[in-house]
């Protein structure tokens, strides 16, 4: 039977092995490298971590000396310094695997002593820096990377702050006036110089939407004109008031095909508009007053040349049939200016209204018909396959035109030569061409022949009266159609006007 | 005889109008100004008005516009003779009753008397 004292001590063994048990579990199981040196730096026992990494096995390396892994010079003061103060805690010592490459690692100690408090070894422990430092000089070169990135953007930066800076002061100072519109079509950015056109502070109108900006009686009639789409235009004339006439210009904004948004640029044009204003005045006053004694003068030497004054002599009659052609010539060219201003003006601008284009024509060739037989040349019509062509124009301009290309061919084709106008359908609307077998436009004076006031050498020539206006009148009154005008011609050969009126134009019959 | 009466301000023009009406036969009375024309055509009672359109006092148009409201005058053929013929006046004229139009610069003082004859013969309505 045991005694009581036998038990306790039975009971202390058992909680002594378990307690044993417990501290090499824990040994074995720390993920940190461990191991027990003697005071002299002979290892004594290693846990798994270790052997993992150092590389060596247990058998390898127990009983070795520390400077198996570690450099002799840095280990000794290591355990110097643990012997003297009973640990050491975190110091970075280069630690060398089995066949591996050296690692930085942090090493912990600290001593062990027995029940007489003598130093028996102590434990060591390393931590891993390798990680750390592996992580630190990545960060370090994250950070010079970083440094140098911004750097390198401060350098853009500063680089876009100048151009920005540059081209602010354009707009700035620009003497037209600049809006833009973002591409969700909001005001992003307008000049002094549109708020000097416009009598508005930009602060009151930046970022907001056309619909805002249609609300503001300042911006009513720009946003208007330039619709709620703000569709590109170019040069077009927009009347601010009656006497403050602007051009306006809107580009849409574009990079690698993005919508970035719309630039209107207002000119202002009210100036040059004002001077063309009194030239046209000008211009109609005088012919108005000009065809007045010029009446005067025909009728009278109508009346004289038809003896209605008592009886004349051949050669007063002569003289005076001269002076009566003089004065018609005089006339032509009067009526010319006159219509020129007139359309200039714009102030009989087209009346459009629906008519018919075969019936137009004819009633051309009717007229023209006489004199063409009296020259001697074949006038002919070639009329459409359709008996009607209903058309949308402005009858009396038109018919200045087609009565114009006509009289052209009639005065520079000769004896026994060819005129025909003709009458086309196409697709896009009608294309009428007058043809003559005239004497042609000498090449170099081609380009010049639609000009106001031009005619070629030869032309004057041949005619001498004549105002130069017909052809620019003609390209004014077609081109307000919508339609287009042209020709070709061979000195010698002939010419060929053409002209189109769009479909659009043409109302449904 | 018919009787025709001329409104123009131009001096000469009247007057050689006046010796082409007169050498061809008919009766002329003038008027310088609008307001006179006015006054000659209730007075004078002409068979044909010749109308001047730019004129002191008072304008062809206005000439024509008064001449609407009288039932008498307005049956009295008017033939506008002037200086100008935008399509717009040519419009308006013919609205205000004018029976032709002549631009002086393009026409002459024998088609003038063709169209006065013209009118003139027309059995009167």
């Amino acid at each position: 039977m045991a005694t009581k004292e036998e038990n306790q001590l039975s009971l202390l063994l058992d909680d002594l092995t378990a307690l044993e048990e417990y501290i090499h579990d824990l040994f074995n199981f720390s993920p940190l490298p461990i191991c027990f040196v003697s005071p002299v730096g002979v290892i004594l026992e290693v846990n798994p971590a270790m052997e993992k990494v150092s590389g060596f096995k247990m058998d390898e390396i127990v009983g070795e000396p520390l400077e198996k892994v570690f450099k002799k010079e840095e280990i000794g003061s290591l355990a110097r310094e643990t012997i003297r103060e009973g640990f050491v805690d975190g110091k970075e010592l280069r630690f060398f695997p089995k066949g591996g490459e050296e690692v930085v690692v942090q090493v912990f100690t600290r001593t062990r002593k027995d029940e007489k408090g003598e130093v028996v070894g102590y434990f060591l422990s390393l931590f891993d820096l390798t990680g750390i430092k592996k992580t630190e000089a990545e960060l370090k070169r994250i950070q010079t990377a970083l440094l140098n990135i911004l750097e390198d953007t401060e350098e853009a930066r500063r680089k876009a702050e100048e151009e920005k800076d540059k081209t602010q002061a354009i707009i700035t100072n620009f003497t037209d006036a600049l809006f833009f519109f973002d591409k969700d079509h909001r005001l992003a950015l307008m000049n002094p110089r549109a708020e000097i056109f416009f009598k508005i502070k930009k602060e009151k109108v930046i970022g907001e939407s056309i619909n805002r900006l249609y609300e503001l009686p300042e911006l009513r009639a720009l946003i208007k004109f330039l619709g709620e789409g703000i569709e590109e235009v170019s040069r077009k004339e927009f009347p601010l008031t009656e006497d403050f006439i602007l051009e306006v210009s809107v580009i849409s904004m574009k990079r690698d095909s993005v919508d970035l948004g719309d630039l209107v640029v207002l000119h202002d044009v009210s100036r040059e508009k004002m001077v063309e204003k009194l030239k046209t005045e000008f211009v109609s006053l005088s012919a108005h007053q000009l065809r007045t004694p010029l009446s005067a003068i025909k009728w009278s030497l109508m009346m004289i040349l038809d003896g209605d004054l008592g009886v004349i002599n051949k050669g007063q009659k002569d003289i005076l049939e001269k002076t009566y052609q003089s004065n018609e010539r005089m006339i032509a060219l009067i009526n010319d200016l006159l219509n020129l201003a007139r359309i200039e003006e714009g102030k009989y601008a087209l009346s459009l209204a629906p008519a018919d284009i075969v019936k137009i024509c004819q009633s051309i060739v009717d007229l023209s018909e006489e004199s063409f037989k009296n020259k001697g040349i074949k006038l002919r019509f070639n009329k459409p396959a359709k008996k009607t062509i209903q058309v949308l124009v402005d009858e009396e301009k038109l018919k200045l035109v087609i009565q114009n290309l006509l009289d052209n061919a009639f005065k520079y084709t000769f004896k026994n030569g060819r005129v025909s106008l003709s009458l086309k359908e196409i697709d896009k609307g009608v294309r009428i061409e007058v043809k003559d077998t005239g004497m042609g436009i000498v090449g170099k004076e081609q380009k010049r022949v639609f000009s106001k006031f031009f005619r070629t050498n030869e032309a004057v020539l041949v005619e001498p009266a004549g105002s130069g206006l017909g052809l620019y009148m003609a390209r004014n009154i077609i081109e307000g159609h919508g339609g287009e005008i042209g020709f070709i011609s061979k000195v010698g050969q002939g010419t060929t006007f053409y002209f189109s009126l769009p479909k659009e134009k043409i109302a449904k019959a | 005889m018919k009787k025709i009466l001329i409104i123009e301000d131009e001096e000469i023009m009247l007057d050689l109008i006046r010796r082409k009406m007169t050498s061809e036969g008919y009766e002329v009375i003038v008027a310088r100004d609008g307001e006179e024309g006015l006054r000659l055509i209730k007075e004078g009672q002409p068979d044909l008005i010749l109308l001047d359109l730019i004129m002191p006092k008072k304008d062809g148009f206005s000439v024509m516009a008064e001449v609407q409201k009288d039932e008498v005058s307005k049956k009295i053929p008017i033939i506008i003779v002037s200086n100008s013929g935008q399509p717009v006046e040519l419009s308006r004229a013919k609205e205000l009753g004018a029976r032709d139009w002549l631009v002086k610069t393009e026409f002459d003082p024998r088609e003038l008397v063709e169209k006065v004859r013209n009118i003139l013969s027309e059995p009167i309505s």
